[in-house]
């Protein structure tokens, strides 16, 4: 039962992206996408549950793993998932087509949105590195067209520099495969080599060279896809360029699904290493992402590419809560992944309206949303709110879980330096939160369109879910899943 | 694994990097999956039906790929050289400076023969080289599939090769990535009137 449901979940999506394909008006596609997408993401949160509640005797299939881990990450990717199909119709009729003729343009869509969302709902629940890095090559197959779905010079550029740059990252990362899989089996092995379970076991039998070659390949390679400074190029031109649900699956879903692949990693493959090594350069990794991000939160911003600088910042909070690898951090990095998950779809779908009546944002930073419309307002306030680390947001309390879990690690240097850059990046999007409200000339109101009702009621939603997040911070730390985290793979 | 095959790889990698016709460079891959090819077919008996599969792969790729590949540089002509492109010896010099250190400094990590390793890893580099010095998008669809074919001889050297699915997921992402490029490729010669991705400059902060 539970590995028919298992291969459900990927497979629902990728079924329903397909036969999409048969539908002969916009209007049917648009439906069948809706069924698909409640049905997709009602199995994968079936199956996030079981995983939680066996989150402390984790179970291996065949294929696949639920642990707690599996189950926060494949959770969080459903809800989103579910979320940007539901947007998808409004951002369609809005922006027909480009990349693709007119006519099929729409199938396009859905094939690359549900072949990408089958690929991050499969890659929480594998049990096997090499499958694993199959499956996030292949999102950046389904995804790369997506980008570049607008069919505008930019976004063919963004598309395209995404598709180079995290392809070749991906590379480095097999190298590192390569060198992890001879290491563990040097006289041949067999795919279960590549289990978590097993590298786990064996690694300690890996030459001290090599094993500290395969984590560095390896975490480097994976740091080009999540988008890691200082080898994120890519990530703000494909997050400002993507249509907006597109965006949302990408920062909310796809980076930190890559993340959790690395924390495996450094779970199995870490405690081989020399003492340290492997959390400091997911600690380096984490200030870097910061010192980059810090500075563009600062600067007059179009409103998605402001976005895209702050998963940025967000994906090095990430790196410092599995660096620091403290029982207080590790539960900071569940709620800020899934607050983060949530503040930052809200924020890309609150682009659909926001472009829609103020094309200027699309090069611009916003200006005078509150006296447009109240409902986006609403959503945008929420947005940057989140995204800063506003108390009450989760984001405040996971920020601050990450921070005591860095001095409970004894990594004092490193705790004050983020806590300085994550006060300077909440100064800049707290800049950014009160001009784009009330700043700039007076304009008319916008009219209540489906993209602004849209948005008003995914406020009122993720709102309610990021105020529910916040009063699970205090339970967290004692969580079982946050126990089973602290243990790895086991 | 031969000491002239090693060679003949890492000369036609260079090859790539060097050569100005997007034709020429596409038949130096497609040697190179042929070479890796047969050779993989000509070890399996003795040792594994994994490197068997990786020998009936690369040849398809051998095919399929430049076929594909051919087909978009057809409908893509350059109505001529791409300016930007620096001078044929200061992309060779540039490709040497990079991939040689990396292919020296890299450790010993397993496989049966040092020599086999370096050149993986060198051939790896200079794909990676290659998709930074190449103006052309073409050139960096072939730079990727240079460190591929670094790959791949990496892993044929390895005992008994890599697992089938990983071989088999490995050639099903290899043409989705290669057909996402194709696609790019030919939009990008659309949009801009020439392959040339210097040109693709706007998005800066």
């Amino acid at each position: 039962m539970t590995e028919a449901l298992a291969i459900a979940v990927p497979a629902l999506p990728a079924a329903c992206g397909l036969l999409v394909q048969l539908a002969r008006t916009p209007r049917t596609a648009d439906r069948m996408n809706v069924a698909g997408a409640l049905a997709s993401a009602a199995v994968a949160l079936i199956v996030a549950v079981v995983a939680l509640t066996r989150s402390t005797t984790p179970t291996h299939g065949s294929w696949y793993l639920l642990d707690g881990a599996t189950g926060v990450f494949l959770g969080v990717v459903a809800v989103i998932g579910l979320l940007s199909a539901l947007a998808s119709p409004a951002h369609l009729a809005d922006h027909g087509h480009g990349l693709f003729r007119a006519r099929r343009s729409r199938a396009w869509y859905y094939l690359g949105f549900y072949l990408f969302w089958a690929a991050l709902l499969a890659l929480p629940l594998i049990d096997n590195l090499g499958v694993a890095w199959l499956m996030v090559e292949a999102t950046t197959g389904a995804s790369a067209l997506l980008v570049a779905y607008s069919g505008r010079r930019n976004a063919l550029e963004a598309g395209w520099k995404y598709l180079v740059l995290t392809t070749f990252g991906l590379t480095i990362a097999l190298v590192g495969i390569l060198v992890l899989y001879v290491g563990l089996a040097p006289r041949g092995g067999v795919l279960a080599t590549l289990d978590w379970q097993q590298i786990a076991r064996h690694a300690h039998s890996l030459h001290g060279q090599a094993a500290l070659l395969a984590f560095l390949l390896i975490i480097g390679g994976l740091a080009a896809k999540i988008g890691w400074a200082p080898v994120h190029n890519w990530l703000p031109d494909a997050h400002s360029e993507a249509p907006p649900p597109v965006s949302a699956l990408l920062s909310a879903a796809l980076l930190p699904v890559v993340i959790l692949i690395a924390w495996r990693v450094l779970d199995t493959l870490g405690p081989t290493l020399h003492h340290g090594v492997a959390k400091t350069v997911f600690l380096a990794f984490g200030l870097a992402s910061l010192a980059i991000a810090v500075p563009f939160l600062w600067r007059p911003q179009a409103w998605k590419r402001l976005l895209a600088y702050s998963s940025l910042e967000h994906m090095g909070v990430l790196a410092l809560g599995i660096g620091f690898a403290t029982p207080l951090a590790t539960a900071g990095v569940v709620l800020h992944f899934a607050g983060h998950a949530l503040a930052k779809a809200l924020g890309f779908y609150t682009a659909m309206p926001l472009l829609h009546h103020q094309p200027a944002a699309g090069e611009q930073p916003p200006r005078g949303v509150a006296r447009a419309s109240s409902g986006t307002a609403a959503a945008f306030g929420v947005t940057l709110a989140s995204l800063s680390g506003m108390p009450p947001s989760p984001l405040f309390f996971s920020e601050l879980l990450i921070l005591l879990g860095g001095i409970a690690a004894g990594q004092l240097a490193v705790t004050l330096i983020a806590a300085a850059l994550l006060g300077l990046g909440f100064l800049g999007l707290a800049h950014a939160l009160i001009e784009g409200l009330a700043g700039g000339e007076p304009e008319g109101r916008w009219r209540r369109g489906p993209t602004v009702r849209l948005v008003e009621r995914l406020a009122v939603a993720i709102g309610a879910g990021l105020i529910a997040l916040s009063a699970t911070a205090y339970l967290l730390p004692g969580w079982s899943v946050v126990r089973t985290l602290m243990r790895g793979v086991t | 694994m031969t000491g002239v095959l090693t060679w003949a790889l890492v000369i036609s990698a260079l090859g790539v990097v060097v050569v100005r016709r997007r034709s020429v460079a596409l038949a130096l891959i497609a040697l190179q999956s042929v070479w890796l090819g047969v050779h993989a077919i000509s070890v399996a008996s003795d040792q594994s039906t994994g490197l068997l599969v990786a020998g009936a792969v690369l040849l398809a790729k051998a095919v399929l790929l430049p076929v594909g590949l051919a087909f978009v540089v057809l409908r893509t002509r350059e109505p001529q050289w791409i300016a930007t492109e620096r001078h044929p010896l200061v992309r060779l010099t540039l490709a040497l400076a990079i991939a040689l250190p990396i292919a020296a400094l890299v450790p010993h990590f397993g496989l049966l023969q040092p020599g086999v390793e370096r050149a993986a890893v060198g051939l790896v580099a200079l794909g990676i080289t290659t998709a930074t010095v190449r103006r052309p998008a073409i050139f960096q669809v072939l730079g990727f599939l240079v460190a591929e074919n670094g790959l791949y001889l990496g892993a044929l050297s390895a005992p008994g090769g890599l697992p089938t699915f990983v071989e088999l997921g490995l050639v099903f992402d290899l043409v989705l990535i290669v057909s996402v490029a194709a696609v790019f490729s030919a939009k990008i010669h659309e949009e801009l009137g020439t392959g040339d991705t210097s040109l693709l400059g706007g998005l800066r902060d």
